[in-house]
């Protein structure tokens, strides 16, 4: 019995793992798009969760990191000619500095109030890159050239569908890391009571700062793919709704933890595809699914595939 | 030589003393009793030593540094380890996580060498694992590194926060109420273990606790706190049969 699940476990890694490595090949267009798409958000959901799952503080200001990570790259590409090998990582240490900024409201205040700060802090980024024409474009928007490297040019679907996988296995690995080890424990002690972690030596400003920032990191890097797969942004769409998208696609797959992270992100870019075909209401079935899977998976997608593997 | 020393203490919220020109001091191997009444100002007095209230007035010291300045966390990596009343432990998390949490003073790498999951890490992570192992049998739990912390009966969850103050590395140790709402067995486990860990040595324990017995059983001294102020110090024998102590306790008549 044991034997059977352990081999049924790894038909569905492998399958799941041949369908992502080989997608490119026998999919269309759009399909690469979405699934490009969601390991895009993936990213997002893991940086997202280390901040609110982890570490236990919310933010309805992510789409800010988001629009930080994509304008950086797409101007570091456009105007200073750089490789996406540096464009990308930059616009995530960029956002790293952001972050920490972004956490001093979060050593004064907590839940609704910390909600609140954060969604000024989203507001604030998507007025400034409105404002700043010169620089952004403003409301006209901005076009991003192809990512490229040296002779290299990621010019087609299938090239942007390769970077983004090949940068959300390393995201992915380098969370299940940082998970596993010191800072991850420190910012779950943070979320169950900063009484007890400050008694336990850690240091509570510390450990915000470093969920703050490095949540900032994995968005921006996510924002910077972004710029790269759509080729066209424009402040609008990194607006309050991306924000709650973004804080959904969490709770939706797990909050805590990497794997429902990914889930999460599938599950939030993939459904209202699958009810595109519904006639006149693919937003209601969407929306009705979200109170059904909060409704009957409190821990979300994952802790749900947790409890079935468990029962089989 | 002391190891902890207050001296003075006083706390006011507003306008009302908490706690009023309290002074105790705690030596290695000893365990000093904190007792009193409900409102005596027993857990106050435990959070200005960790860090978590701020006293008005008053002198602590730790093997000569000053206590008062310092933040929580700045207070227990100097090896204050704190055992709350109600278990405060991370229920979705193994009880090795539990563990681990009190290494953080001691980690030697950053969040980037974490990301990478460089040989530095794992090579502590695995000297880490290899003293919570240890800590868990000292306690009287091994082979249970692996279960959710939230599956834990309450007994188990106050004997992993006492293990957790000892991976932490301390020197003091503030157990508020550890054995509140335990059984008879889960009491005297934990009684043999405070014991244990005096004759182990290397620690400076201050037992805050209404069970009597226990208290008799363990302190070398006990203080008396009552509306905030110190009315009597002594050996358990002499303490518990000071008719002031009796009358705070059990009222006039």
């Amino acid at each position: 019995m044991a034997d059977a699940k352990k081999h049924t476990g790894r038909a569905v890694v492998v399958l799941v793992g041949l369908v992502v490595l080989t997608a490119p090949f026998w999919m269309s267009g759009y399909p690469v798009y979405v699934l490009s798409l969601v390991g895009i958000f993936g990213l997002v959901a893991i940086g997202l969760n280390f901040l609110t799952g982890y570490a236990g503080q919310i933010s309805l200001g992510h789409a800010g990191f988001f629009a930080i990570g994509a304008y950086t790259t797409a101007l570091l590409t456009k105007k200073a000619g750089l490789p996406f090998v540096l464009s990308l990582p930059l616009a995530g240490v960029f956002a790293t500095a952001v972050g920490a900024v972004a956490a001093l409201p979060a050593l004064r205040l907590k839940n609704l109030y910390l909600a609140i700060a954060t969604l000024g802090f989203g507001v604030v980024v998507q007025k400034l890159l409105f404002e700043w024409q010169s620089l952004t474009g403003g409301g006209a928007g901005l076009e991003v050239p192809a990512p490229r490297l040296g002779p290299i040019v990621l010019s087609t679907a299938g090239h942007m569908y390769y970077l983004i996988l090949a940068v959300v296995i390393l995201g992915t690995w380098a969370a299940l890391n940082i998970a596993r080890t010191g800072s991850g424990r420190a910012m779950v002690m943070v979320r169950e009571s900063e009484v007890a972690a400050g008694c336990l030596g850690i240091s509570v400003a510390k450990y915000k700062v470093i969920a703050f920032s490095l949540s900032g990191f994995y968005t921006a890097i996510a924002g910077g793919l972004y710029c790269y797969l759509v080729r066209y942004i424009n402040p609008e769409s990194f607006n309050i709704h991306m924000s709650i998208t973004f804080l959904s696609m969490i709770v939706i797959g797990g909050l805590g933890t990497i794997p429902g992270s990914l889930l999460g992100a599938v599950f939030y870019v993939l459904a209202p595809e699958l009810f595109r075909g519904i006639k006149d209401a693919p937003g209601l079935v969407f929306g009705l699914s979200l109170v059904v899977v909060m409704v009957l998976m409190p821990k979300g997608l994952w802790g749900f595939v947790g409890r079935l593997w468990r029962r089989a | 030589m002391p190891c902890l020393e207050i001296r003075g203490l006083t706390v006011d919220f507003g306008g009302i003393h908490a706690l009023k020109e309290v002074s105790l001091s705690a030596r290695t191997g000893q365990i000093v009793g904190l007792i009193g009444p409900n409102g005596a100002g027993k857990s106050t007095l435990l959070n200005c030593i960790s860090g978590l209230t701020r006293p008005t007035e008053g002198e602590g010291r730790l093997d000569g540094t000053d206590l008062f300045s310092l933040s929580p966390h700045a207070i227990s990596r100097l090896g204050v380890g704190r055992v709350f009343q109600h278990p405060e432990i991370m229920a979705d998390m193994t009880v090795m996580d539990n563990l681990l949490i009190a290494r953080n003073r001691f980690l030697k790498y950053g969040v980037l060498a974490e990301l990478l999951g460089l040989p530095q890490v794992r090579r502590q992570e695995a000297e880490s694992r290899f003293a919570a192992e240890q800590v868990l049998m000292r306690i009287g739990l091994p082979d249970i590194g692996g279960i959710h912390a939230g599956s834990l009966p309450y007994g188990h969850r106050k004997l992993l926060e006492v293990g957790r103050s000892l991976l932490l590395g301390a020197t003091v140790l503030l157990l508020d109420e550890p054995v509140a709402g335990l059984n008879e067995h889960e009491i005297d486990r934990m009684a043999t273990l405070l014991a244990e860990l005096r004759t182990g040595g290397g620690l400076a324990v201050i037992l805050v606790e209404h069970n009597m017995g226990l208290v008799s059983r363990l302190c070398d001294e006990v203080v008396v706190l009552d509306i905030g102020k110190v009315i009597a110090r002594g050996t358990p024998t002499e303490v518990l049969n000071d008719p002031a102590v009796l009358l705070a306790y059990l009222g006039e008549g």
